[in-house]
């Protein structure tokens, strides 16, 4: 996936940072909105974001095992419960959390976009976040060389 | 106003965090304290409050204690359908807020509620 | 802090603010151990919240007769006798939970007669006897939840006449004996969740004319709590995570104004036929594993449910006119049973879901999903579906989930799934032709029963899934990832040569042919042309 950011409070001409993640399962697809963070604990059934936004984009941090953040939802429920709030994705902050990748794998049905980022990558999201600077996201696929552009089957 | 724990403790967290870290703030509280999910512009980050803020109610369970919405019409309830203090405009009559108050009840402005 | 107000005089470790005439003062968190001595008279709100005091003076309040709220959460008290209380005519909010209060007087108890709101929360509180609470009349809240209560405090709540809301959540009861809230008549809401309550009393819930959300979730029950028929206004009933086994006949005869009911986590076994019968406020009701439900639940006058589960039960069919008796149906969930064949859902016209998965469906006829314009998922894998009419889904415009995987079709209809973005036909092995781009103008994820359907919908142009982050990371497939950047030409320091219009013009092409993820992916041995019928 690819991810493209924008300052909200910069001169327009100035260029967007990329960063990139990979999409979670079958959710490949185009999105845009304004970065808005989420508690992992905000994505459990009985807790409510009271977020006013319409179009944002939610991140989420999610902390090591050791932290031991009560694990309310299976990841892949946090992310549709925040698409159900109105998200138009989800960006997982999954550095800390090496297994989020494997849980997300083979999440088949999301409406939207879930995007797994890391590294480098994360830090300058959340950095961006921890600072309140209000950024749009701009989300969607990265297309590929074909990996077998020609072939024939001989026999 | 609520009441957040302050002081830091060893790990560097807020006052009543039992864990904690730098994006998301609290991540579970010591025994007894509700956790709240604030936000402050595009952040949310978690405090540990004694009781709950105006418009949340607390609830405690065995492993974890939260501070949940009320009802929209709410100032502060006791659970999301029942209200204690009504938001202005509207009065309180058994746990409910509403703009005019059941026969034989008048409102009151003073103590916002249906006398 | 400690401003000076004429009159008013402000503690020093406090801050202070003028309400008209009366003061509200602030002196929380401030590693108090008693209570200030110099408070003025025209306090009416204290907030002592988070301080270490252990004990209070006998006179500490004794001239604060416009005292509204007091707030001592979060201390060290034990114990607070009844004259420490005296003169607070006015209070009307106590705060005290967070302390570590084992009883509370009895024999010279609190006097406070205009109080409403009493916490008394996260004590150890281990018994409230008689007379304990003949004080305060006028008590409409009450927290008693996570304490260490044995049982409930019958004769001490039979002078709470006025209360309206009560928890005593997270205690170690386990019995409620009858007329246990005899003189409760204005209770609206009482939550008794995380206890150990094993019986329930024939009468226990009598004289609660006015309750409407009961909770007894979390408990040991080991039958249906009948003791609720007398509760003619109960609109929230839970008793979800018991050891309730069956729901009797006509279980909730008594209460007609029920709008929710919990109960899952139970090991429901048997369902009475008559149990969920005149319910017109229902609109959600779930079963899951009531493995001797045999026949549809009898739902005359259950008008209002919009929300049904019922699945791996044993139904073998459903009732023909079920779409009159529940019209206002949204979601149908029935998988895991042994349905054979499916009604007409003609008017059923709020359906949004249906899920049939994995019971025993043959066919699907013209009229079965007919005018169902809402619909938009409807998952019927792995049933026996061998013919689907040709129009079955000629009317469903807003359809964009079909599940048919694990089926017998060797046809499928195309009319009507133009907006469909997700398609799953996997398992059925004798459907062989190959579709077109322009019958699922929509599709985005797509399941077909072989490789070489996949090709027309672009397939070769795969794209990394999740899964292969690991095998990407480090792997020779490094330089190809890199390779592909070279499509949008990017700086070692992540600046773009793009600026921000024409990256959204890029975006505005790409999202044109956004990528279709079509599986099984064609590859080396799973070539794009149909080799068994070329070389026939």
């Amino acid at each position: 996936a690819m991810i493209k950011v924008s300052l909200l409070k910069q001169e327009p001409t100035s260029r967007p940072i990329t960063l990139e993640g990979v999409f979670a399962g079958g959710s490949a697809g185009y999105a845009e909105g304004k970065l808005m963070q989420s508690h992992p604990l905000s994505l459990c059934n009985t807790s409510e974001d009271d977020r006013q936004e319409t179009f944002f984009i939610s991140i989420v941090k999610l902390e090591s095992p050791e932290s031991k953040v009560p694990q309310c939802l299976p990841l892949l429920d946090k992310a549709r419960l925040a698409l159900q709030r109105g998200a138009q994705a989800v960006i997982f902050d999954i550095t800390d959390d090496p297994g989020a990748a494997q849980e997300l794998r083979d999440s088949g049905l999301l409406p939207r976009p879930v995007v797994l980022v890391k590294s480098s990558d994360a830090e300058q999201l959340m950095g961006l976040v921890n600072k309140n600077e209000e950024a749009k996201v701009f989300i969607d696929i990265m297309m590929e060389t074909q990996k077998w552009p020609h072939y024939d089957v001989g026999i | 106003q609520h009441k957040q724990v302050t002081g830091v403790s060893s790990q560097g967290c807020q006052g009543g965090c039992q864990t904690c870290s730098v994006y998301n703030g609290c991540l579970t509280c010591k025994p007894k304290l509700f956790i709240h999910l604030e936000r402050d512009g595009m952040r949310q980050f978690g405090v540990c409050l004694a009781s709950c803020p105006n418009g949340f109610y607390g609830t405690r369970s065995p492993d974890r204690n939260d501070c949940i919405k009320c009802g929209s019409e709410c100032d502060s309830c006791f659970n999301r359908n029942f209200c204690l203090r009504c938001r202005a405009g509207s009065y309180l009559h058994k746990g409910k807020c509403t703009e005019s108050c059941p026969d034989g009840l008048v409102p009151s402005d003073t103590m916002k509620e249906c006398v | 802090p400690g401003a000076a107000v004429p009159g008013k005089q402000c503690p020093s470790a406090c801050q202070c603010e003028e309400d008209g005439i009366l003061l509200l003062v602030d002196c929380s968190e401030q590693g108090l151990s008693s209570v200030p001595t110099d408070l003025s008279p025209l306090t009416s709100y204290l907030d002592l919240s988070m301080n270490n005091i252990s004990e209070i003076q006998p006179n500490a309040f004794h001239n604060l007769h416009f005292l509204s709220e007091l707030r001592l959460s979060g201390n060290h008290l034990r114990h607070i006798p009844g004259p420490v209380l005296q003169g607070l005519y006015n209070l009307k909010v106590l705060m005290l939970q967070n302390n570590q209060l084992e009883r509370l007087p009895s024999e010279d108890p609190w006097e406070l007669p205009n109080l409403l709101s009493l916490r008394l929360d996260a004590n150890l509180i281990m018994e409230v006897p008689a007379r304990t609470l003949s004080g305060m009349r006028s008590l409409r809240h009450l927290w008693l939840d996570d304490n260490a209560l044995t049982e409930i405090p019958v004769s001490a709540l039979n002078d709470l006449s006025s209360l309206q809301a009560m928890t005593l959540a997270l205690n170690r009861i386990t019995h409620i004996p009858d007329y246990a809230f005899r003189n409760l008549s204005n209770l609206v809401v009482l939550h008794l969740h995380n206890n150990m309550i094993r019986t329930l009393e024939q009468n226990c819930f009598e004289g609660l004319h006015s309750l409407e959300t009961l909770e007894l979730n979390f408990n040991e029950l080991q039958e249906f709590p009948v003791a609720i028929r007398t509760l003619a206004k109960l609109q929230e009933l839970g008793f979800h995570n018991n050891n309730i086994k069956a729901i009797p006949e006509k279980a909730f005869v008594g209460n007609p104004l029920l709008q929710t009911i919990h109960f899952y986590e139970n090991p429901i076994q048997f369902v009475g036929r008559s149990a969920f019968q005149f319910l017109p406020k229902l609109h959600t009701l779930s079963l899951n594993g009531a493995t001797e439900i045999r026949e549809f639940p009898d739902l005359k006058g259950t008008s209002s449910l919009q929300v049904l589960t019922l699945t791996r039960a044993g139904l073998t069919g459903l009732p023909f006119d079920l779409c009159h008796l529940l019209p206002k149906l949204r979601v149908l969930e029935l998988s895991h049973n042994v349905i054979e064949e499916l009604p007409s859902f003609y008017h059923c016209a709020s359906l949004q879901e249906i899920g049939l998965q994995h019971n025993l469906i043959k066919q699907i006829e013209m009229n079965t999903f007919q005018q169902l314009s809402s619909l938009r998922s409807l998952d019927l894998s792995w049933n026996r579906i061998n013919t689907i009419h040709p129009d079955a889904f000629s009317s469903l415009q807003s359809l964009i989930k079909l599940d048919l995987t694990g089926n017998r079709l060797s046809i499928l209809p195309l009319t009507g799934l133009t907006s469909l973005t997700h398609l799953k036909l996997k398992g059925n092995m004798a459907l062989s032709r190959s579709f077109r781009e322009e019958d699922f103008p929509n599709i985005r994820v797509i399941e077909m029963p072989y490789a070489y359907q996949c090709c027309v919908f672009g397939a070769c142009n795969s794209y990394k899934a999740a899964g292969q982050w690991e095998e990407q990371m480090g792997s020779e497939e490094e330089d190809l990832q890199k390779k592909a950047l070279s499509l949008f030409p990017v700086h070692a320091d992540n600046n773009y040569d793009l600026d921000l219009e024409e990256f959204q013009l890029a975006i505005e092409e790409s999202k044109v042919q956004t990528s279709i993820q079509c599986t099984p992916i064609p590859g080396p041995f799973k070539p794009c042309d149909n080799l068994f019928d070329s070389w026939v």
